[in-house]
């Protein structure tokens, strides 16, 4: 299916404009490199690949160019977008009248201060790039699910994002120490970090929003604004302490990956005899306040990734699937001790509460190390979830208390049972993909992925339908936050908000004051009126 | 193949952008984490991999029209193949440098490529050679070497030696170096000499196909004729058209094809060449791209689904050639081998390929300079090569910059220790 092309154009006059504000190498309205923004099939509810195709495509360096550029849009009533590292149709052009603002050339590490524990990022910095370079001073990152080929900043200020970390990183959100902020009005706010201006004197705020009250929820809330309320150009986030060596020997790229596991790492699989336990276990584990890493990878997931042709085949097999079933329950975790004695204790700590709760755990065999090892530390695994079907899409996400993950957990798997069914995805046995705790188990995340191939029209022609029976299933079963059902913007808001303290007029009121003409694309947020 | 034939492994990116970066795993550092010359450059999405695949399925679909523009994006490419062999890390059922072959292929059927290419793609057609240098002179590198003449004897192993190292007169002392080495381990060698022509791989690449295929059947017979089991290469160029190109215009040489260094390889551990002298030099290696990830063998089209297809069936750079010319660097007493962060089928391209050097000196001097920075923090003071044309980009690089790197070619250190001299 071809998206319709708009018919519109951009001013003379402010394509004169852009050009001088960032130089003719820097601005395009070249319907070859505009189209080279128009394909984003992932994160897309409609079928095809196409998206809007924008007026222009801008690519600035610095804050300013980035705040000529809003304000050129202001003038001449042009939406704008920008994205970061660019994933997903969330990054692109919501409306036929928008002009990409491609970050990529704003991609420096601005600041290490390690004292204060935060390194502030331009927007097209990479989770892995700031990861590499933390090692290196002994810290580590929070890396957001989508994995470390993607921009922290973004998905920090405007999206939302759990890592295989987040039992001792938390989630994306509750990393930011300081925003530089370019608001729809094309002034520029700075919070926190950013936010103090006393680097002569040596001290910076290293809180999350320095004095005063915090804009963080009308900043971001708890999904994002997904570009929907102005542009971020400066990030600052926290660092964490790295248990491990500064630099590691890596050969291999993904599956051939050979790398060679600290001693202080402990890397088990916890499993357990029903999602009961598993659940319980969990809980045990947050507030025992151990671990580095932890999470649910289903064993369907991980076959599906890293061996999608054997999967289709074990579909045969009735029996092999049973087998395969009763590997639901479990959880990888890994501990990284800071010394014997920490190792020792983390490592009791968990034995005991999976013993307690009927469950076993399973030290990972040498030959996984390397993949269980660097790959989840490094998170680069993330985009393997395409080689199943060549897209996946991903629904519930609601961060809540764990036993409300659970509900969430279940009753997806019955939803998705239903469009295994109908031939909406593949068969990847309906077992919950991904589950993770985090904050020591304050919170919980599950998210319910399914594979599919957007290039087969039927599978393509169902996403929509899916993404609504599990929004309708949130309201329905009172499933808590709408998770990833927020890739519908504010028309799922505007079903999900009267059951939930009615934010989507909270919503609707930031959008107004801070944007009221709606010219920052709000395709994937919520429109002002 | 046409480009429609491709049309699934267009529609198919997730535009996650693993085609511009390095493995994330093997991210060393924010200096050196991208892989991709052209997206580094010119920072447009078209420009990247991912780009290119939006650009080839905007044609299809009538969303754009066949312009310079167009060939624009599809020429300011090395067509080094990094963002084919990252994107594979993570799928199988994208080939993202076919697509950009059959792209400057459908970019030449309608006339939209640059002037640059066209007087190369003339030269080649009158002189036989991609400069446009007198055809008779194409064999005077091997004049009083005694290497036997293959038009007139039946040999062993046909030595190729390719457009660049016959014309570059830098690399004059190479080439002659590399061919001495093989005669006098006592092996059967014979060249063409002026009936040698190009390989046809960069008419190829450029999407000059009926010529590329024409260079390439007559490289078929010239082989056939001359007896020889064993094709026999210095240039990384000519040996991944041979590995890859050949193949996929249909053309089988029915030879055994060796890059210089793994035969040289074979023949040290057969104890026919011995390496007696210290070479005490701090080297690192840049692989040339149709050494490594090009060069890997085309298996042939896949009919239908992809998402099927066997990982065996899948280029994904891994078997290129890469541990060949490392040994023979470690086999050097005294040489210590320090790597770069970008190597493997992994590496940064010198800027050389895919019609670059020809036409977009810009593109090509950055992406040399940006190698030659990398080399200079391992420390090396020298950066050795398996390319003529990743040599000679990355000396004017480093010169132009007063790096004080040299840049050598991985045979000449074998000389150097073998003989103890360098040989001219």
């Amino acid at each position: 299916m071809t998206f319709p092309i708009s018919t519109k154009t951009i001013p003379d006059e402010a394509v004169s404009r852009f050009r001088e504000a960032l130089g003719d190498e820097n601005f395009s309205t070249d319907p070859v490199i505009c189209d080279g923004y128009a394909m984003q099939p992932f994160h897309k509810t409609e079928p095809g690949c196409w998206i809007n195709r924008p007026l222009a495509v801008t690519l600035p360096s610095s804050t300013e160019e980035v705040q000529a550029i809003v304000k050129i849009c202001i003038q001449h009533g042009l939406r704008y977008k920008a994205h970061s590292t660019g994933w997903g149709a969330h990054g692109g052009a919501g409306y036929d009248n928008v002009v990409q603002i491609d970050l990529r050339r704003m991609n420096k590490i601005l600041e290490w201060d390690e004292k204060n524990r935060y390194v502030v990022v331009e927007p097209y910095v990479n989770c892995a790039e700031i990861q590499a370079e933390a090692m290196k001073r002994g810290f580590n990152i929070h890396i957001h699910g989508a994995g470390s080929v993607c921009s922290p900043l973004a998905n920090a200020t405007s999206h939302c994002g759990m890592g295989w970390s987040g039992i001792s990183t938390s989630t994306s959100s509750r990393n930011i120490l300081g925003v530089e902020w370019v608001l729809p009005s094309g002034e520029v706010l700075k919070l926190g970090t950013c936010g103090s201006i006393s680097e002569s004197a040596g001290s910076r705020w290293f809180s999350a929003d320095g004095p005063g009250p915090s804009m963080r929820g009308i900043m971001r809330g708890w999904a994002g604004a997904d570009g929907g309320l102005g542009v971020f150009t400066k990030m600052s986030m926290k660092l964490f302490h790295w248990a491990g060596p500064k630099e590691t020997a890596v050969k291999g790229r993904l599956q051939d990956l050979v790398v060679e596991k600290p001693d202080n790492f402990r890397i088990t699989l916890c499993a357990f005899p029903d999602a009961r336990s598993y659940a319980d276990a969990l809980f045990k584990v947050g507030e025992a306040e151990i671990g580095f890493l932890q999470c649910k990878n289903s064993v369907a997931l991980m076959l599906g990734a890293m061996m999608p042709r054997m999967l289709r085949k074990i579909h045969a097999s009735m029996n092999v699937k049973k087998i395969l079933d009763a590997c639901r329950h479990q959880f990888m975790f890994t501990i990284a001790a800071t010394s014997d004695l920490d190792y020792q204790y983390q490592s009791q700590c968990l034995e005991k509460i999976v013993d307690d709760h009927g469950g076993i755990v399973l030290d990972a065999p040498a030959p996984l190390h390397s993949l269980m090892y660097w790959s989840f530390v490094r998170v680069s695994l993330p985009p393997v979830v395409f080689r199943m079907g060549g897209n996946f899409f991903s629904t519930f996400g609601g961060d809540e208390a764990f036993d409300n993950c659970m509900e969430q957990a279940r009753i997806g798997e019955e939803i998705k049972r239903q469009f295994i069914a109908s031939k909406a995805c593949f068969d990847d046995l309906a077992d919950n993909p991904w589950a993770l705790i985090y904050e020591n188990g304050l919170f919980g995340h599950s998210e319910e992925l399914w594979f599919y191939d957007h290039r087969d029209p039927e599978m393509g022609r169902q996403v929509d339908d899916y993404a609504k029976a599990c929004a309708d299933a949130t309201l329905e079963h009172t499933l808590g936050g709408g998770g990833f059902a927020f890739f519908k913007g504010g028309e799922v808001h505007d079903i999900l908000g009267p059951a939930m303290s009615n934010y989507h007029i909270w919503q609707r009121r930031i959008k107004k004051a801070l944007d009221p003409n709606d010219l920052s694309d709000s395709k994937f947020y919520i429109s002002s009126d | 193949m046409a480009l429609e034939a491709y049309r699934r492994d267009m529609e198919g990116c997730s535009r996650c952008s693993s085609c511009k970066w390095v493995p994330m795993s093997q991210m060393k550092s924010h200096r050196f984490s991208q892989v991709c010359p052209s997206i580094s450059r010119y920072h447009f999405h078209s420009f990247a991999g991912s780009g290119k695949l939006m650009l080839g399925l905007s044609l299809l679909d009538n969303r754009i029209e066949m312009n310079d523009s167009v060939a624009d994006v599809a020429y300011k490419c090395t067509l080094c193949g990094a963002c084919d062999a990252n994107c594979k890390v993570y799928r199988d059922d994208i080939d993202i440098a076919e697509v950009i072959e059959e792209i400057r292929a459908t970019c030449v059927e309608n006339g939209q490529f640059f002037a640059e290419h066209q007087m190369m793609i003339d030269d080649l057609k009158r002189e036989n050679n991609v400069f446009g240098e007198p055809k008779n002179a194409r064999g005077d590198w091997a004049e009083g070497l005694g290497l036997k003449d293959a038009n007139a004897q039946k040999v062993d192993v046909l030595f190729h030696a390719g457009c660049r190292f016959s014309y570059d007169e830098d690399l004059l002392g190479v080439i002659r170096g590399a061919a001495t080495l093989i005669r006098d381990a006592g092996v059967d060698l014979g060249v063409a000499g002026k009936a040698e022509s190009c390989c046809g791989g960069r008419a190829f690449g450029l999407g000059f196909r009926g010529d590329g295929k024409n260079f390439a059947e007559d490289m078929a017979v010239r082989v056939k004729s001359s007896g020889a089991k064993v094709l026999l290469t210095p240039c990384a160029d000519c040996y991944g058209a041979f590995k890859y190109a050949y193949r996929r215009m249909g053309v089988d040489l029915g030879v055994q094809v060796m890059h210089i260094s793994e035969y040289l390889k074979a023949l040290a551990a057969n104890g026919k060449i011995n390496f007696k002298n210290r070479v005490d030099r701090k080297i690192t290696y840049h692989d040339p791209c149709h050494l490594g990830r090009r060069s890997e063998p085309y298996a042939g089209p896949w009919e239908g689904n992809k998402l099927l297809r066997p990982a065996s069936r899948k280029r994904d750079g891994r078997k290129g050639v890469y541990d060949a010319p490392r040994d023979l660097l470690r086999s050097i007493p005294g040489i210590r081998l320090v790597e770069m962060e970008r190597i493997r089928e992994y590496s940064w391209c010198c800027g050389a390929g895919g019609g670059v050097w020809e036409a977009d000196q810009e593109l090509s001097d950055f992406a040399a300079r940006e190698r030659i920075e990398e080399a200079l923090t391992t420390g090396a003071d020298a950066l050795a090569t398996s390319c003529p044309w990743c040599e000679r980009n990355l000396r004017d690089a480093a010169e132009s910059m007063g790096a004080g790197i040299e840049v050598l070619d991985v045979t000449e250190l074998v000389a150097r220790s073998i003989k103890g001299e360098v040989i001219s």
